[in-house]
């Protein structure tokens, strides 16, 4: 995997296809990997052959996840120096304050609520990949 | 004695007489027939007879002896053939004899010698001992404050025991009169009228002068007797007479009569002078604590005094009757025969304690059998200690059943309080799968119609696109139930971090926000300046943008809406509006979640923020109330105490 992608660690599949939608509708047209519970995303990020493969772009981690909670991916994510400077948003449902607190704790660059109004999650989205892909000067790739 | 021989011939020998002779004890041999065959010199003087008694039979020469114990006890010696000893009183010389007879089978050999003395002595001395007894009886009773007519009674009865008196009397001086009266008298068959009183004459002057008793022998005759002729019709010889008192302040008398003026014996004299200065002193000290007495007897509580070594030497008749007894019978006891429940020895040791030290203190006692709680207050002083008595069941009762209230009261908090987090627990769990979980559903629901809509709008139709415009804005408006939901929720868990709080410029920030987001309208609003409270800064927050929020909106209709935030004389803060109102008869229904007197159309809303205003309000140790009347607007009370008890 050498092109450009964004990581998006998500378990429900009508949030994956609005969100992918999302994406779309805002003409963000990069790939996008999906891996659907924790324990699949700690394996893509931290165990399988990573030969040849690059960062994803940045990372939209939601919280509730099976097998492994999004935010010990997030606590891995920064932990590990292979992905510690991947931005990561979490995108969740939840504005739970324990939730926003941890994840600014363990270093999340961003905290979007999902919104229930599809209109509004198009917005978040555009805001989040505008800044992320565009805007913000990624860091240097390590392990390359 | 072993008697070798004949007895008369042993007797005989001149070297053996020589040394009967020198014996001091009296001496003398009867034959087996009861003859007197030898009487030393002693005997005979003792036995008041001469060497004529010889060779007669000894009951013919003592007749007075026959029948007696003499008699008896030489007949048993010699059936026995065994050595007898006694003593006993001869009435032939008026003596007591000690007498050892030692029999043969020829006759009784008697040795014998006066013991009068002795005996007397000791008879003395036994009357001596009843009389202390009787005395220490008779000073109990006197300190015990029996009535005077009681303790007079006594001392009577003491004197004419021991003194072997028939006719005693107790005379009480008259201050007014001048007179001693008679107020008690034994042994006149019929009342002694004649002898009634007794003026203050000689020799009782001349008595209580000296501090002495007077006697007079040959009463009958003795002119200074009032009424002698009683006694001359009776046996009586003699008589003392016992002034009390100075001749300044005479107090009373006693006077005992004797038939015999030999009973009057010195130690007898002493004793009546001993019972009659207890009974002045009783007297004496009954007049003049006449008045503590009632009211120590008045109090309500029992009360003890006591002397240094804890003898009991006075109750009141409320102690005694704790016991069931007179108070007499308590005096000259010692404490600590009252003090046998199993955690008396405080009790004691605080009364040995409080004499040592000179120091009032106060025990509490409880009496088992009784179930009763005694608080035992201790003022020692010079001559003992004093210790009042009270009954603090009652007080006791309420105590332990109020610490048991307490103590369960804690218990049933302390399980509210588990249960309430257990509750809270669950509550934050169940919040949080709400916040995540519900949601997701709607997200989709709100999502697919707008994609339905964006890419088949033209298969769809504008009604369908219609429909699917309510789709979106029901799942929309559950999203808001969600989000209303979970904030009543999160106030309930929210910590109570109380600050000062300036609810005016709170209100005034919430009223600039909802102007801003509502440009059009036009508001008048009034706030109050300066309106502190102490309280959670977020959720008053909440609770008052609940409140202005819910003015707003329900004055949308006026164009002269007017909005005020302000407090009354009572101390109630109150948001009022002149809006749409509500009918009183729901007021009730104002404050419960998912209540709503206006139908969504008319004014949107969750029907969860009063509810939510209720919360913060109440969670803050205040209340809340609103008043109304539909069409002209509402206005909602609130207090915020300023201090109340956290409720978690």
């Amino acid at each position: 995997m050498k092109r450009p992608y964004i990581l998006l660690i998500e378990d429900n599949d009508d949030d994956i296809e609005l969100t992918r939608r999302a994406f779309a509708k805002n003409h963000i047209l990069n790939e996008i990997v999906v891996l659907r519970d924790g324990a699949q995303a700690s394996a893509f990020l931290f165990e399988e052959q990573r030969e040849g493969r690059v960062a994803p772009q940045f990372i939209l981690l939601d919280l509730k996840l099976p097998k492994i909670s999004g935010l010990e991916i997030l606590a891995r994510i920064r932990k590990d120096p292979r992905t510690a400077l991947i931005p990561t948003v979490i995108l969740t449902s939840s504005k739970q304050e324990e939730d926003l607190l941890a994840g600014y704790r363990l270093g999340v660059n961003s905290y979007v609520r999902k919104p229930v109004d599809f209109n509004e999650f198009v917005d978040a989205v555009r805001q989040v990949g505008l800044y992320w892909l565009m805007l913000n000067q990624a860091p240097p790739l390590l392990g390359e | 004695m072993r008697h070798q021989g004949s007895l008369k011939a042993t007797l005989l020998r001149p070297d053996l007489g020589d040394v009967l002779e020198r014996i001091t004890d009296g001496f003398f041999a009867l034959d087996a027939d009861w003859h007197i065959v030898y009487m030393n010199r002693e005997a005979q003087r003792m036995l008041h007879t001469d060497a004529s008694c010889l060779g007669k039979v000894w009951v013919d020469v003592f007749p007075l002896a026959g029948g007696t114990a003499f008699e008896r006890e030489y007949h048993r010696a010699m059936a026995e053939q065994r050595v007898v000893q006694f003593v006993e009183f001869s009435r032939t010389s008026d003596s007591w004899f000690e007498v050892k007879a030692y029999p043969s089978p020829d006759g009784v050999s008697v040795y014998f010698r006066d013991v009068t003395d002795r005996i007397k002595a000791e008879r003395d001395l036994a009357e001596r001992t009843e009389q202390q007894q009787a005395l220490v009886e008779f000073g109990r009773l006197a300190l015990s404050r029996v009535s005077v007519a009681q303790l007079a009674n006594d001392a009577l009865e003491l004197l004419g025991v021991y003194l072997n008196a028939p006719v005693v009397e107790v005379f009480l001086y008259d201050q007014g009169a001048r007179v001693f009266r008679v107020i008690a008298s034994h042994g006149w068959n019929q009342p002694a009228h004649a002898r009634s009183q007794m003026p203050l004459d000689q020799p009782v002057r001349q008595a209580l002068e000296d501090g002495h008793c007077f006697r007079i022998d040959d009463v009958a005759n003795d002119p200074s007797i009032i009424g002698r002729e009683l006694f001359a019709a009776s046996k009586i010889q003699s008589g003392i007479w016992i002034p009390m008192g100075s001749l300044a302040e005479p107090l009373a008398m006693v006077a005992a009569f004797v038939e015999d003026p030999g009973e009057l014996t010195p130690a007898r004299i002493s004793f009546a002078e001993s019972v009659a200065t207890t009974f002045g002193e009783a007297l004496q000290a009954w007049q003049s604590h006449h008045r503590t007495d009632e009211i120590l007897e008045s109090i309500t509580d029992a009360f003890v005094a006591c002397d240094r070594e804890l003898r009991i030497t006075y109750v009141n008749a409320r102690m005694a009757a704790f016991y069931q007894v007179e108070p007499a019978a308590l005096v000259g006891r010692h404490v600590e025969q009252f003090l046998s429940e199993p955690d008396d020895l405080h009790v004691l040791s605080a009364f040995k304690t409080a004499i040592a030290e000179h120091h009032p203190t106060s025990v509490e006692r409880y009496v088992v059998s009784m179930e009763r709680w005694f608080d035992v207050r201790l003022y020692p002083w010079g001559g003992g200690i004093a210790a009042y008595i009270r009954d603090i069941t009652k007080r006791k009762l309420a105590e332990l059943r109020i610490r048991q209230l307490n103590a369960d009261l804690e218990r049933r908090v302390e399980e509210r309080t588990r249960e309430l987090e257990l509750a809270n627990q669950e509550l934050e769990s169940f919040a949080y799968s709400v916040s995540h979980d519900l949601r997701a559903p709607l997200r989709a629901i709100d999502g697919f119609s707008q994609a339905l809509m964006e890419d088949c709008s033209e298969s769809i139709g504008e009604t369908g696109q219609g429909y699917l415009k309510r789709v979106r804005s029901a799942a929309q408006r559950m999203a808001e139930l969600i989000d209303a939901l979970l904030q009543l929720a999160k106030i309930a868990r929210h910590e109570l971090i109380r600050s000062p709080v300036n609810l005016s410029d709170m209100a005034k920030g919430i009223l600039d926000e909802l102007a801003l987001a509502d440009a059009q309208r036009s508001v008048q609003t009034r706030i109050e300046p300066n309106l502190f409270v102490v309280g959670e800064p977020a959720l008053l927050r909440v609770a008052l943008a609940n409140l202005i929020g819910n003015a707003w909106k329900f004055t949308r209709l006026r164009r002269d809406a007017v909005i005020t935030v302000g407090s009354s004389p009572g101390g109630e803060f109150f948001v009022r509006d002149n809006g749409a109102g509500f009918d009183m008869h729901y007021a009730d229904k104002l404050f419960g979640a998912f209540q709503r007197l206006h139908s969504y159309d008319e004014f949107e809303g969750t029907g969860i923020g009063l509810a939510t205003v209720a919360r913060v309000v109440h969670r803050h140790g205040g209340s809340i109330r609103a008043e109304g009347r539909v069409g002209e607007g509402a206005t909602f009370y609130f207090t915020l105490p300023a201090e109340v008890h956290r409720t978690r």
